[in-house]
């Protein structure tokens, strides 16, 4: 195997059979530790989220895809190649320039004016201080009522957006809810205090990614729709199309719906 | 629903479905079972020593010999699968790439576990490497094989890692996502390696001038079955991945790749199984008037044992070379499920047979004038060791194709597995 | 010290087939008994005796009795290139075709390597009855269950030899020192022994007579274990079997 092993000889076929075997052995080695300290230079720069993210969104079905943009009938048919970060998509100001069009009602739910949307069914509020608070939209608040248990992160932790903000418990679920801003967290609240988080961005963030206005509605009525495909629960659901209400703790009213694909639909897993 | 199917659930890929978590654990019960009967079989050799088995002096290999090369012939899919996906960019075959991993590992991890069983002194493996003998095909067949399965396993890892609950843990997405990345250059590394082990298990009966059945002249350091086992592992590697697909697809109930994958497939196993076949008859011709008879044996008389005939040579080269290599060329057979499954199997079946008849019928030939035909019949102890490799194998393989994205065209409308 | 090439002729006209070169040559180099369930073909038998026939009955039936070793392959040794791990090597100073079995994996590749089945595999752990252990020879290490032995011309006895030689301050080794158990226990004398590369030597000069043959020569593994007959039924089995199999029969 080495010089000055028993049996090892200077022969050419020696040497050149070592030589390869070497050369291989090396090769595997270096692209297995290439990968693990790419890996680790991902984390370190703080791409790792982001990476996570746009591998996740490759795997979503194409329908839970589609541009916001479509959902507010500015554009026929668009699925969205950016990973719903419309902060690098090229093409946002052409399409957000034109008219939109959405339905009036946002079917009973609360999702006041003053706030930005997250495709992860969170909010935003931006704060006189400079800090942001973020919390679970009315929708999600009504599938899962009363969590279980929350895990919040520690104030002084940093978030990513479209990465683990925090993450809540019902049942036999576990849903991680996407953080829609980075940060760096300040307080935490609950699902009782009606907001989850309090952080403070560097600098001024661009928050383009987040839906606002028509769009909201447009949104939720296709989520809507989703959801009663998802649940498939035909004395529930049927109310949600007629402009009845979603009614609250929809979770512990219907235990039996697949809520494994209704929550991962959601919550963008 | 119980909470350990809501729990079996969350394990599986979303947008597919698969079979209840009962019928899976029913399935798995007999396999598991035969598993463990072949552990304890292993055990026993591994305890009490190769006395166990009906091996002997004059017959010195046997089932498992004969078996490890024919699954890692079998298994030459996953490297010819990676080669002709990204170096020759054959985009089609995606389709199949990731089941050719899992069942390329499965056949190399199961050949390598049964020879750690074969070998006397399983505990002194590492001497090959430490004073290793360039000059011996076996050197060179443990070398690749040993760097091949470490090639395998991080081609399988990436898979593993898309496992619906094991992705969201960021760091294997990350890993999983750099690694995959770098998998052709571990697809090119595999085929340099594959293509010196396919052959050197080849050489490694060519080489032996003290059986002239077996031995075979060839170009400078190589014999001529060095050359051949790379053809025939190539052409039967898709075949079997043609049949496993199929196999998959039947058990399951679900389409799993298009159709025009299998011809792909099909189409690939049926030329080079025709250059196998061209290839074969020469060396046969070359080795019936020269080799063996320069050696002073009349190779004629090697046919003169039965049931061991010239029968056995022809169906080699015909019936499992010739007809296939037609029934996967030909437009008409080539489109049709059946006939393309049925090629596939006579494909895969020529493999068994050619490695059989090199094992076996090699060992069992006399050479000296007064030595007899020998035989021999594999102990309970070596089927039941080699039962655990094809149980160990459906295993692997159910819990993958169960939990893991191994046919990215599987879906269910508007849903895309992750798998790429 | 010049290049050996040690050898020997075999008179199967003098081989009445007593087997005492067998027993000679399990008792030099600590051959245990058999296990219980040991076979013909699971056995150790570095030297065994092949009881061979002329395939006739009656009065025109003939027996020859062949003493099969490793026949010592001077080229293309087929055990030695196949060895994954140097266990097997032929000593370039004497031509001795060596095994490690302190070194063997276990493979058991040049058993299926050597045309002459001279090799042989513990199937068994060695085991000597109660009080057998003192009978083992203390020059010969025992070999472990899980490798291959075979035949080295019973190397301890050469390594007695030169060590002999050296102490006397002498080149070459005395041949009357380094004689293999077989040949010292053969109680016709048919077996000779000696270096083949010294063209002077009875053994070469035997070798070299025309009723000497040596077995599938055609192989071109040059062996040097030679046989000689002067009964050409015999003879003809240096060449491997071309007559149906009925017609050469085990005795």
């Amino acid at each position: 195997m080495f010089p000055g092993v028993d049996g090892f000889h200077w022969t050419f076929g020696h040497v050149v059979f070592l030589g390869l075997f070497f050369a291989v052995a090396l090769t595997i080695f270096t692209t297995v530790v290439r990968a693990v300290w790419r890996s680790v230079e991902d984390f370190r720069s703080r791409r790792a989220t982001a990476i996570c993210w746009d591998l996740e969104f490759a795997g979503m079905p194409e329908a839970e895809r589609c541009c916001r943009h479509e959902l507010a009938g500015r554009v026929a048919e668009r699925t969205c190649p950016n990973s719903f970060d419309c902060r690098r998509c090229a093409e946002y100001e052409k399409f957000a320039a034109l008219p939109a069009s959405s339905p009036a009602t946002s079917f009973g739910l609360d999702y006041p004016a003053g706030r930005l949307y997250h495709r992860g069914h969170t909010w935003v509020r931006p704060e006189s201080d400079g800090t942001y608070t973020i919390g679970l939209d009315d929708l999600a608040s009504h599938l899962v009522g009363k969590p279980d248990s929350v895990e919040l992160p520690e104030p002084g932790a940093a978030i990513d957006a479209n990465g683990t903000a925090w993450t809540l418990r019902k049942g036999r679920n576990e849903v991680r809810v996407r953080a829609p801003i980075d940060g760096t967290v300040v307080e935490t609240g609950g699902a009782d205090r009606g907001w989850y988080l309090r952080v403070r961005p560097e600098g001024e963030p661009n928050l383009r990614h987040l839906l606002q206005g028509p769009e909201v509605t447009a949104w939720l009525s296709k989520e809507l729709e989703r959801l009663q495909i998802q649940l498939g629960a035909p004395d529930a659901a049927p109310s949600l199309a007629d402009g009845g209400i979603l009614m609250d703790g929809l979770m512990d009213a219907m235990p039996q719906a697949d809520w494994d694909n209704a929550l991962a639909s959601t919550f963008l897993e | 629903m119980a909470s350990y199917a809501v729990a079996d659930r969350r394990w599986i890929e979303r947008g597919v479905e698969r079979t209840s978590t009962l019928r899976f654990a029913l399935w798995l019960v007999p396999w598991a079972l035969l598993l463990a009967l072949g552990v304890y079989a292993a055990g026993l050799c591994l305890r009490f020593g190769l006395n166990q088995t009906n091996m002997d002096n004059r017959f010195p290999f046997g089932l498992w010999i004969f078996l490890d090369l024919s699954i890692i012939a079998l298994g030459a899919g996953a490297f010819f699968t990676g080669f002709l996906v990204y170096i020759l960019k054959f985009k089609e075959l995606k389709a199949v790439l990731n089941t050719a991993v899992v069942v390329g590992f499965i056949c190399y991890s199961g050949a390598v576990g049964i020879l750690m069983i074969d070998v006397g002194q399983p505990l002194r493996a590492w001497f090959t490497f430490w004073h290793p003998n360039t000059h011996s095909m076996l050197t060179e067949v443990t070398f690749c094989i040993t760097c091949y399965l470490v090639v395998l396993l991080f081609e399988y890892i990436p898979v593993l890692l898309r496992n619906r609950q094991l992705r969201r843990v960021p760091s294997f997405l990350i890993f999983e996502h750099r690694l995959h990345l770098l998998v052709p250059v571990l697809a090119a590394v595999g085929t340099l390696l594959s293509f010196f082990h396919q052959g050197s298990l080849g050489g490694l009966y060519g080489v032996l001038r003290g059986r002239p059945f077996a031995f075979r002249e060839g170009i400078a350091i190589w014999p001529s079955t060095f050359f051949l086992f790379i053809l025939s592992a190539i052409a039967a590697g898709p075949s079997f991945l043609l049949l496993i697909t199929s196999l998959v697809e039947k058990v399951t109930g679900r389409k799993l790749v298009e159709f025009s994958v299998l011809c792909r497939l099909g189409r690939i196993s049926g030329l080079l199984t025709a250059v196998y076949v061209a290839a074969k008859a020469v060396d046969t011709l070359a080795w019936l008037n020269r080799t063996s008879p320069s050696l002073g044996f009349a190779p004629w008389e090697f046919y003169s044992y039965k049931p061991f005939g010239t029968w056995l040579m022809l169906a080699e080269i015909v019936l499992f070379g010739l007809v296939p290599a037609v029934l996967l060329l030909h437009p008409k057979t080539a489109s049709r499920r059946g006939w393309l499954i049925s090629a596939a199997l006579l494909v895969c079946g020529g493999i068994l047979l050619n490695r059989f008849i090199l094992t076996v019928q090699t060992l069992a030939l006399p050479t000296l004038a007064f030595d007899e035909f020998v035989s021999y019949l594999p102990s309970w102890q070596e089927v039941a060791s080699f039962g655990a490799v094809v149980a160990y194998g459906v295993i692997v393989y159910s819990l993958s194709y169960r939990y893991l994205p191994l046919f990215p065209q599987e879906k269910r409308e508007g849903y895309r597995v992750s798998g790429r | 010290m010049k290049k050996r090439r040690y050898g020997m002729v075999i008179d199967l006209d003098r081989c009445t087939g007593c087997g005492a070169c067998s027993v000679a040559c399990a008792a030099e180099n600590n051959v245990p008994p058999a296990a219980p369930r040991a076979t013909e073909r699971t056995g150790i038998t570095p030297l065994r005796v092949q009881p061979v026939s002329n395939g006739a009955s009656g009065p025109a039936r003939r027996e020859v009795f062949i003493p099969l070793m490793c026949m010592q392959c001077g080229e293309h040794t087929p055990c030695v290139s196949v060895c994954p791990q140097q266990a097997v090597e032929v000593d370039s100073a004497t031509g001795i075709v060596t095994q490690m079995p302190q070194r063997c994996l276990g493979c058991r590749y040049c058993m299926t390597a050597c045309p002459y089945h001279a090799r042989y595999f513990n199937w068994w752990d060695p085991e000597w009855p109660a009080g057998m252990e003192k009978t083992l020879n203390p020059g010969v290490a025992t070999r472990m269950r899980g490798v291959v032995e075979k035949c080295n011309l019973c190397h301890s006895r050469l390594h007695a030899a030169e060590d002999k030689a050296a102490a006397a301050n002498q080149r070459e080794v005395n041949p009357a020192d380094y004689v293999p158990a077989c040949v010292e226990a053969c109680p016709t004398g048919a077996i000779l022994f000696g270096d083949l590369a010294d063209e002077t030597s009875a053994v070469a000069r035997a070798a070299r007579a025309p009723q000497a043959f040596r077995l599938l020569e055609k192989l071109g593994t040059e062996p040097k274990v030679y046989y000689r007959s002067n009964r050409p039924w015999v003879r003809a089995l240096a060449e491997p079997r071309t007559v149906p199999a009925k017609e050469v029969q085990r005795g």
